[in-house]
């Protein structure tokens, strides 16, 4: 029946064009928390991180500590030697946590198409297929947002879920950027590669090689260049998104995800324990924000380990009760690690933490006989 | 062999025979048979593959397996024997059984433990049996008059409930543990079950040795309590219990479903506590405590508590749910 074939292709097309959607980023919004429940903090360089004489990892900076150069994901360690003088606090989730839920659900009375894909960010359908009407509505849910709650937040619009993305982080924060569709590649092509999702310092530094630097290089590429650069089915992906073309619907009513993760290719390959360790203990923490952040905790982790010569290895281990804290979930990370260092010692290039047979927070967390 | 049983009874017999039929319609065609009628025909004659059963006005005839097929059903020997009171072993049994695992994944939670150990007199023995399914565990003690030989074995839960509904027959029950199955006899009936192999939890060294709360409370009463409440802790919301100075608020709720709530006074001193748990558990612990009063022994709201009664030995110990927020 080749005519549905060409209806559903119609189809997408047509809701292809007429899709206009927004990404909403709250700024700094660790800190923007810290500051609220603490107002002496207004207006210094705060830092929401572990430990920073030990192996914590820098959740969030304040826009006053960002001169410094401390990023998210940087060791506290490291902001700390950049800037001693700032303040360096403890996360408090759960307060973060309190203030999340009131902006989403503030934000769900006005929108009726929204999908939270992180404490702090989500993604909003908007029923206008136009730029302008558009850039009014979201100015008004900005502003309306900041009222509500004191939080401030950058708003990125655009064609396609890629775009509007990229577009939250233009101008930030309290940045309203919209990107009409058909201005999408004109918008994406002079922004440096790393602004894609998807390219870490390390592809970027690949395509450097290839002078790629910027998201039109990428998407100015033959597929016969495209093969040469990216092989595979990522390759022609990241080439789509650089061209503005990302079909993935705002969905807002996402199933309850299957499995939580982060994994990091390192810049130069990692050959101590020590440093694995630590590197693990930063993806367990980024992994247990993010459950905390949807309510969710886990039972199973499972460390993954490339070596340098791309040979991969999972291990997994199922627990009997949720893991209860981001220590625990980093300690059993390691003993995985461990485990696997004994089959194979070599250096490796990309760790990652994914946990698993999720649960609700609270609802499942029937305690077990340590039997 | 999983589990047999074997019983005989006195009947009028012409001529040796074994017939072997099949087992699910033979016992629906004995319990529909008519029940004014005192006396039933089993009958088969030799080199027929068929065999009849006749009562009154009803008749059947069932197709029959060959005996050669039957598996030899382990039988009680002489060797190993013990005897013991059927009705303190079968009271200590069904005290911890609903506390057995029947998830398969893990075979020794899914049995029970029956100990002999010597007594508190040189006369007696000492029954334990202990039960978990890694939620609860149950461990009741009796003391037993006569000699039994010491020794342990991991008996199927579902096996001990069989042998729990064969009609009472005297006082007594016989036993005997063998390397890979335990037979028990009671009058004409047999039984007998495969062990389970493996390595049954130490329920010594779970039992906490002590406790910050100990909360009395009228058993019926509180059991009442649980069970009305219990109404509103579906799937898997907890039963919350309350304890303020004087008072024990058990409650419970259930998202689009409802909520309830009752209070109780109680002697109850110090800083607050709540602890969650799954209802059925722990209304399965008060009732199979006995007593007009029951203890309620709580560390704090993600250790375990333990439900027990003064001057009885036995203990159910409840794994708590950890309560969100």
């Amino acid at each position: 029946m080749p005519s549905t074939g060409r209806r559903t292709f119609a189809g997408k097309i047509a809701r292809l064009l007429s899709t206009v959607i927004a990404h909403l980023d709250l700024d700094a919004f660790f800190a923007a928390c810290e500051v609220l429940d603490h107002p002496e903090y207004a207006g210094k360089p705060l830092v929401v991180s572990g430990d920073p004489h030990g192996r914590g990892v820098v959740m969030t900076a304040s826009y006053e500590a960002r001169p410094f150069g401390i990023r998210s994901a940087m060791s506290a360690a490291e902001a700390f030697r950049r800037c001693p003088d700032a303040l360096f606090v403890r996360p408090d989730i759960e307060s973060y946590r309190r203030r999340s839920r009131a902006v989403w659900e503030w934000i769900r009375k006005r929108m009726s198409c929204v999908e939270q894909v992180g404490i702090d960010e989500g993604y909003i359908e908007l029923k206008t297929p136009y730029a302008e009407p558009a850039r009014t509505i979201l100015a008004d849910l900005q502003q309306g947002l900041l009222r509500e709650t004191r939080l401030s937040a950058s708003i990125g619009c655009g064609g396609s879920k890629t775009v509007a993305k990229i577009a939250s982080d233009y101008r930030k924060p309290g940045g309203l950027t919209v990107v009409p569709p058909e201005q999408s590649a004109a918008f994406l092509a002079p922004l440096e590669l790393r602004a894609l999702p998807g390219i870490g310092p390390r592809l970027e530094a690949r395509l450097a090689e290839l002078k790629l630097r910027t998201i039109g290089d990428l998407a100015a590429l033959t597929d016969e260049e495209l093969r040469r650069a990216l092989p595979g089915v990522v390759g022609s992906e990241l080439r789509d998104r650089a061209r503005g073309i990302d079909g993935r619907p705002v969905d807002p009513s996402p199933q309850m995800p299957v499995s939580q993760g982060a994994e990091e290719t390192f810049p130069r390959d990692l050959s101590t324990l020590a440093e694995m360790e630590a590197w693990l203990d930063r993806l367990a923490e980024s992994v247990w924000t993010r459950l905390i952040a949807h309510d969710l905790c886990a039972r199973r982790v499972t460390a993954k380990i490339r070596y340098f010569d791309f040979q991969t290895l999972t291990r997994s281990q199922t627990m009997g009760e949720p893991f209860a804290s981001a220590e625990e979930l980093a300690a059993a990370a390691k003993s995985l690690l461990r485990r696997a260092m004994g089959e194979r010692e070599a250096a490796v290039r990309l760790l990652g933490v994914y946990a698993s047979k999720l649960c609700e927070r609270g609802k499942e967390a029937q305690i077990r006989l340590p039997l | 062999m999983e589990l047999s049983i074997i019983s005989s009874f006195e009947a009028e017999i012409e001529g040796e025979g074994a017939s072997v039929v099949p087992g699910k319609v033979f016992v629906d065609a004995c319990r529909s048979l008519p029940s004014g009628e005192s006396e039933v025909t089993i009958e088969q004659t030799s080199g027929s593959r068929m065999v009849s059963l006749s009562c009154g006005s009803a008749s059947y005839r069932l197709n029959v397996s060959t005996t050669e097929d039957f598996p030899r059903l382990p039988e009680m020997t002489s060797e190993g024997v013990f005897k013991v009171n059927r009705e303190a072993f079968l009271e200590t049994a069904g005290r911890v059984a609903r506390a057995a695992s029947r998830d398969e994944s893990r075979p020794v939670l899914t049995g029970i433990l029956v100990q002999f150990e010597k007594g508190s007199a040189a006369s007696t023995r000492k029954l334990t049996m202990a039960a978990t399914d890694s939620y609860r565990l149950a461990v009741r003690e009796t003391e037993l008059a006569g000699d039994t030989p010491e020794l342990e074995a991991i008996v199927p839960a579902r096996a001990i409930a069989e042998l729990a509904r064969i009609p009472a027959t005297g006082s007594e029950l016989e036993l005997a543990i063998h390397d890979n199955h335990a037979i028990f006899s009671l009058g004409d009936t047999t039984l007998s079950t495969r062990r389970i192999d493996g390595q049954f939890p130490n329920h010594r060294q779970l039992l906490p040795e002590a406790f910050e709360h100990t909360v009395k409370l009228a058993r019926l009463e509180f059991l009442d309590v649980v069970r009305r409440v219990a109404v509103m802790a579906q799937r898997t919301s907890p039963i919350r219990l309350h304890f303020d100075a004087g008072l024990m608020t058990v409650s419970a709720q259930t998202q689009d479903v409802g909520e309830a709530s009752e209070t109780l006074p109680v002697a109850f001193s110090g800083v607050p506590i709540e602890i969650g748990f799954n209802a059925e558990f722990l209304r399965e612990g008060i009732e199979s405590v006995i007593g007009d009063e029951i203890e309620l022994n709580l560390i704090n709201p993600i250790r375990p508590g333990l439900l027990r009664a003064e001057g009885d030995s036995f203990w159910y110990l409840i794994m708590p749910i950890r309560l969100a927020g």
